[in-house]
């Protein structure tokens, strides 16, 4: 008991200087950083525009010191003008520090520095997981290796200048299923299992997706439309697609076929098909959960552009065309994914199942 | 578009049955209340207060819905309220010292010919994008760990609180285990383009780590997962005085 709390304060007290780090770490970066340690309101416009939104647009004068940079220590004052409702722009506040640019002799501002935040939300995470009994060592595995494959997926994508998005997106798509499965389930049989059900339910639903896609000619699905317009567009999309609905099914696929193994132990002679229809009725559970997953997810990242068309006096109509319809038809892609999965990982479980010795 | 929703209504019809028309009919209320929910924001009614009566409405729906069992119902009810009001919570004064509000440079291009001065609050908004990003996670995994949870305590008549701890977090570990992995790639999907593009225009680590989106991102990806882990002890808890109230 008094070791586990010993590890406890540790992961604490590691958290706490990590965190403490990052706020005083400004040595580390080349850009000019300041501290704000006064502000004043300059000037205040309220303005309504053509789509009659009041907002108020502040001038304020930052005072501060530079806290790196061969100016350490020295005062500095810039102005920042923002928004009230500060969509891309930025009200800055006393304590804060601010990342600089510089061009020429003029200094303009860049951006807050949220590294210490950073730090300290995933140091909360931590000192969570080290205060209950959860089996962290697995946990932490997964999402370490997987962040690696993401890691080498981005690099490979910089340095071949997006060419060969989708080929990257497969393989990393098999590298991390398999590496979540392995390290949730072991290196056994039923991993493989459930590992071939991933993979041929997820190929199934994209490629009758983009079979469906193409026969009605992408209509009403803005492909253009993809995050930050990146290019190739329908490739974006599909990658998408995958990386999103992967997880949804690695865990479908997993429930299912263990209920499966669970119920073939205990019942020794139950016949395939006995088998294949109890995988149906726990799949028929699991569907509505995780599309809901899914759904909440996909809408959240739009909602910042949902309400900057609203509020710009488009119709609702338009408004959902432009920005949520190509997240609508990632959801019904993702939807068909989660429902073909269920006969398919209950067909090749009940196969697999009744076929193995106990 | 209307192939696609075609085809995802019929496989689910075939595969789910009469289940699926209420699966549908459950989708449907959903997507209607965050329409909802956007439209009221757009009016300009109160950011916070809206978004939380929206999603103890969709919270209602997903668990009382889905789920057949009402003790199961009940329990996983309201440790998904009590998770939401946590994550509300932390998330208003991370938010308010991450300033991760809103768009960023990145989206210049898709922000060209709008006027800016939207008049809605988007550092409110921001609080809002994590608590609807958790809804789904959440109601799936206080469903699931109490529904284990409860099969287990149903067969053992006898048990005392460490006792159902346990077993709360042999059932919450498989859970917190695919959860995040659900999150993870969902942030691997939302991230990409976005690595990309900041490569394109400036490859600095220093820039990165401090850039609004990737840390927006992260952050709803942590809060979230704050939340799934939350859940085991709550559900636990409240399993347990479920427990002891039947026996009295």
């Amino acid at each position: 008991m008094n070791k586990k709390y010993l590890r406890i304060g540790v992961v604490i007290i590691i958290a706490i200087c990590a965190t403490v780090f990052t706020h005083f770490d400004s040595f580390l970066y080349k850009d000019p950083i300041i501290k704000v340690e006064s502000v004043k309101t300059l000037e205040r416009n309220k303005s309504t525009d053509e789509y009659k939104n009041t907002d108020t647009q502040v001038k304020q004068r930052l005072t501060g010191k530079f806290l790196n940079t061969d100016k350490r220590g020295q005062p500095i004052s810039v102005d920042n003008t923002y928004y009230q409702s500060q969509l891309v722009d930025q009200k800055f506040r006393v304590g804060q520090q601010v990342m600089l640019t510089k061009t020429g002799r003029h200094y303009s501002v860049n951006d807050v520095k949220r590294d210490t935040v950073l730090v300290f939300t995933i140091g909360i995470v931590l000192v969570l997981l080290f205060c209950m009994q959860f089996s962290r060592g697995k946990l932490l595995t997964s999402v370490l290796l997987n962040l690696a494959v993401y890691y080498g997926f981005m690099r490979i994508l910089i340095n071949t200048h997006n060419s060969i998005l989708l080929l990257m997106t497969v393989i990393t798509a098999l590298l991390i299923s398999g590496i979540a499965l392995i390290v949730i389930l072991g290196p056994t049989t039923d991993a493989l299992m459930a590992y071939s059900s991933t993979v041929i339910s997820t190929t199934i639903a994209i490629l009758l997706s983009v079979l469906l896609l193409s026969i009605s000619n992408n209509s009403g699905v803005h492909m253009e439309l993809t995050d930050f317009g990146l290019q190739p567009y329908f490739s974006v999309f599909i990658s998408q697609v995958i990386f999103s609905v992967l997880g949804v099914i690695l865990d479908e696929t997993m429930d299912i076929s263990s209920s499966l193994i669970e119920m073939k132990k205990e019942i020794s002679n139950v016949s395939e098909k006995t088998l294949f229809q109890s995988g149906i009725n726990i799949g028929r559970e699991l569907v509505g959960p995780l599309i809901n997953i899914l759904l909440f997810i996909v809408i959240a990242e739009h909602l910042n552009v949902v309400l900057l068309y609203l509020s710009n006096g488009n119709s609702i109509n338009y408004t959902f065309e432009m920005t949520l319809s190509l997240g609508f038809a990632q959801l019904l892609i993702s939807g068909i994914g989660i429902v073909l999965t269920v006969p398919i990982t209950s067909f090749i479980a009940s196969k697999i199942i009744t076929r193995r010795a106990v | 578009m209307l192939y696609l929703l075609g085809a995802f209504v019929i496989l689910l019809l075939l595969v789910a049955g009469s289940r699926g028309l209420s699966l549908l009919f459950g989708l449907g209320i959903n997507i209607i209340s965050i329409v909802a929910l956007l439209i009221l924001i757009a009016d300009g009614f109160n950011v916070l207060i809206t978004t939380m009566i929206v999603s103890v409405i969709i919270l209602i729906v997903a668990i009382f819905m889905n789920v057949e069992n009402p003790s199961t119902a009940n329990i996983a009810f309201k440790t998904s309220l009590l998770i939401m009001v946590v994550i509300i919570l932390i998330t208003i004064p991370i938010e308010y010292w991450a300033s991760a509000q809103g768009m960023g440079v990145e989206d210049q291009e898709e922000l060209e010919g709008f006027s800016l001065a939207a008049g809605v609050s988007f550092p409110q908004l921001a609080v809002a994008v994590i608590v609807v990003n958790s809804l789904g996670v959440i109601s799936e995994t206080s469903v699931a760990i109490t529904s284990g949870l409860n099969e287990i305590v149903e067969n053992k008549p006898t048990l005392t609180p460490t006792e159902i701890f346990n077993d709360g977090f042999s059932v919450g570990n498989r859970i917190l285990i695919t959860q995040t992995n659900t999150l993870l790639f969902n942030f691997f999907a939302t991230t990409f383009p976005l690595f990309f593009l900041i490569h394109s225009l400036n490859d600095n680590l220093g820039e990165i780590v401090n850039d609004k989106l990737v840390v927006a991102e992260v952050v709803t990806m942590l809060i979230c997962a704050i939340g799934v882990i939350l859940t085991v002890p709550i559900t636990s808890y409240l399993v347990y005085r479920n427990v002891k109230l039947k026996k009295i």
